[in-house]
């Protein structure tokens, strides 16, 4: 692919791939932070 | 083409300067919160922009494009883990680490250290070790920042040097979190634009991804091998894991980056800043060692592989996009640099000098403390970046491997292991530093950076463990750590009352600056 190397390739643009996963899946899991510290200091 | 980039240049600074003013009376240090981390107000754009952009340095547009030209497509390991050290840093530690640093009373990511390991000794060792590494790191941008103004103004090396020198010292003593906060957010903006114009010009100038791919294979194949050229590194799987290692997770382990996690306007904040940490690094991180892949063919008699995007810019582009390409890798280099010397004025004043050697220090000793030291580090810098500049690629990897190897189980455990105590900590701190010390100086066959996070982990977890009964982890600290797993509102009662009750010191610190 582009001229490279399979494995260079896989390296090139696996990982950042990887990535956008990984952050994907950190915005969908941490979806209750909404409530964290609205009110920090508040009534326990 | 030198006025005009020069022009833009001048153009740079002063709207950063502008920014940094107005940030200053915005955020207003009405308190030493206020002035040490921006009074904990900086949302989740601004904090996803200066963890970045102080992450990533003059390294990226020297050091990247260096390691690209020599090295080839293996160069691209570091960047496969810069593109996730944001939101690594973010997601692992960030909104724990706000929420504890807030519970505790922390206002420098080294006070924090001793809050969650408490004793003076985690303090001392981590203020001191941080200086000594952040003055090599800072040095590099030094170095980076007079090759870039030579190159712009054509003056010679040193003369352009103490130019160089002088704008970002002066701009550091403008400061402030909110101030550094605030420019680096600009920064930010104007590294990714420089980036992108510069990659596309130069992928255009090249004949496209494929073509200057196929273009190198003619010169060298090896260098479109994942392992490099000459295949110098085939299997070598621990410099693969230290390279990948050392800005995906070592992040978490400098202390002047962590404590944007502390400045953070909530720990809520974190779930976005990780999303647009991840956007921008996509846009920025991997561009610089392509840039030097490219010049192999681009520039294929460049005598200085650190110059290889300075060059590609002064030679492919009119003079007025040169002066943004310029102005992205100043940049780069003063958004690290500013917060670097805060970092480094802060941990001299107040975790090593009010700390241990005079308690009642008022608020005019901080502050010249401080700017002593920033002055120090400014001349000695100078003078060692004059005489012996070190390579740029190799002082950043040897400081950030020290660096990471040295803090990043000690903060990763703060917030995720309850077992981590003062003794785990300070034998991982001070054998992490060690072995990537010495693996460096001895040419140890093995990654500085892997090798120190191997024994710092396993320190902090074996001497943790076995210290459990004389040296037990502290109620209070246990309870701020339930705590900080739970989401949701830190109960009043749990807010420590030192943030407050400093804030007599913080405000004659504003007004000095005011003042001067």
């Amino acid at each position: 692919m582009f001229g490279l190397p399979g494995l260079t390739a896989l390296v090139l643009f696996g990982f950042p791939i990887f990535w956008l996963l990984y952050t994907l899946v950190f915005f969908l899991k941490t979806r209750n932070w909404v409530d964290d510290s609205e009110n920090e200091g508040g009534k326990s | 083409m030198n006025a005009v980039v020069l022009i833009f240049l001048i153009f740079y600074y002063v709207v950063v300067v502008a920014i940094g003013f107005w940030a200053v009376k915005k955020g207003g240090a009405k308190d030493l919160e206020g002035y040490l981390l921006g009074g904990r107000q900086v949302g989740p754009l601004v904090t996803a922009m200066t963890l970045q952009s102080t992450s990533m340095s003059g390294y990226m547009f020297l050091g990247g494009g260096s390691a690209g030209f020599t090295t080839g497509y293996w160069s691209i390991f570091y960047a496969s883990g810069d593109i996730g050290g944001g939101v690594v840093n973010l997601s692992v530690i960030g909104r724990r680490m706000r929420k504890l640093s807030k519970i505790l009373g922390s206002l420098t990511s080294i006070e924090y250290l001793e809050h969650r390991y408490p004793h003076a000794a985690v303090r001392l060792i981590s203020g001191v070790l941080s200086v000594f590494l952040l003055f090599f790191y800072v040095l590099a941008q030094f170095i980076a920042g007079g090759k870039g103004m030579a190159l712009v103004t054509g003056l010679p090396y040193g003369a352009a040097l103490a130019i160089a020198v002088g704008i970002i010292m002066l701009y550091t003593f403008m400061g402030g979190y909110f101030a550094v906060a605030y420019t680096d957010f600009f920064q930010s903006l104007v590294m990714v634009l420089g980036m992108v114009w510069i990659f596309t010009a130069t992928l255009i100038e090249v004949g496209g991804f494929t073509a200057v791919n196929e273009s190198i294979a003619k010169i060298d194949p090896t260098y479109l091998s994942i392992w490099g050229k000459d295949l110098a590194n085939q299997y070598a799987w621990s410099d693969l894991l230290g390279a990948i290692l050392i800005f995906s997770v070592g992040y978490m382990g400098w202390p002047h980056v962590v404590t944007r996690h502390m400045a953070m306007k909530s720990p809520k904040t974190a779930r976005m800043a990780g999303v647009y940490s991840t956007i921008w690094n996509l846009f920025f991180v991997t561009a610089p060692y392509l840039l030097g892949i490219f010049a192999i063919v681009a520039l294929p008699n460049l005598a200085d592989p650190e110059m290889a995007i300075f060059t590609l810019a002064g030679e492919l582009l009119p003079a007025a996009v040169t002066g943004i390409v310029m102005a992205a890798i100043m940049a780069a280099i003063m958004s690290t640099a500013d917060s670097i010397l805060l970092q480094v004025g802060t941990i001299a004043s107040r975790d090593i000098f009010q700390r241990f050697f005079y308690p009642k220090a008022t608020d005019n000793h901080m502050v010249w403390v401080s700017r002593i030291l920033v002055a120090v580090i400014g001349i000695v810098g100078l003078l060692v970046a004059l005489f012996q500049p070190p390579g740029i690629f190799s002082v950043v990897i040897f400081t950030t491997s020290v660096l990471g190897s040295a803090f990043m189980p000690a903060y990763v455990c703060a917030v995720w292991w309850k077992k981590a105590n003062t003794p785990g900590a300070i034998a991982s701190i001070v054998g992490g530093a060690l072995t990537a010390f010495l693996f460096t100086k001895l040419n140890v066959p093995m990654n500085s950076m892997l090798g120190g996070l191997i024994v710092s982990w396993t320190l902090m977890i074996v001497v943790s463990l076995a210290t459990q009964k004389s040296s037990p982890v502290a109620d209070h600290i246990i309870k701020a750590m339930n705590e900080v797993v739970k989401v949701g509102p830190i109960p009043k009662e749990m807010l420590a009352k030192s943030d407050f009750n400093l804030a007599q010191e913080a405000n004659g610190i504003n007004k000095k600056i005011d003042k001067d």
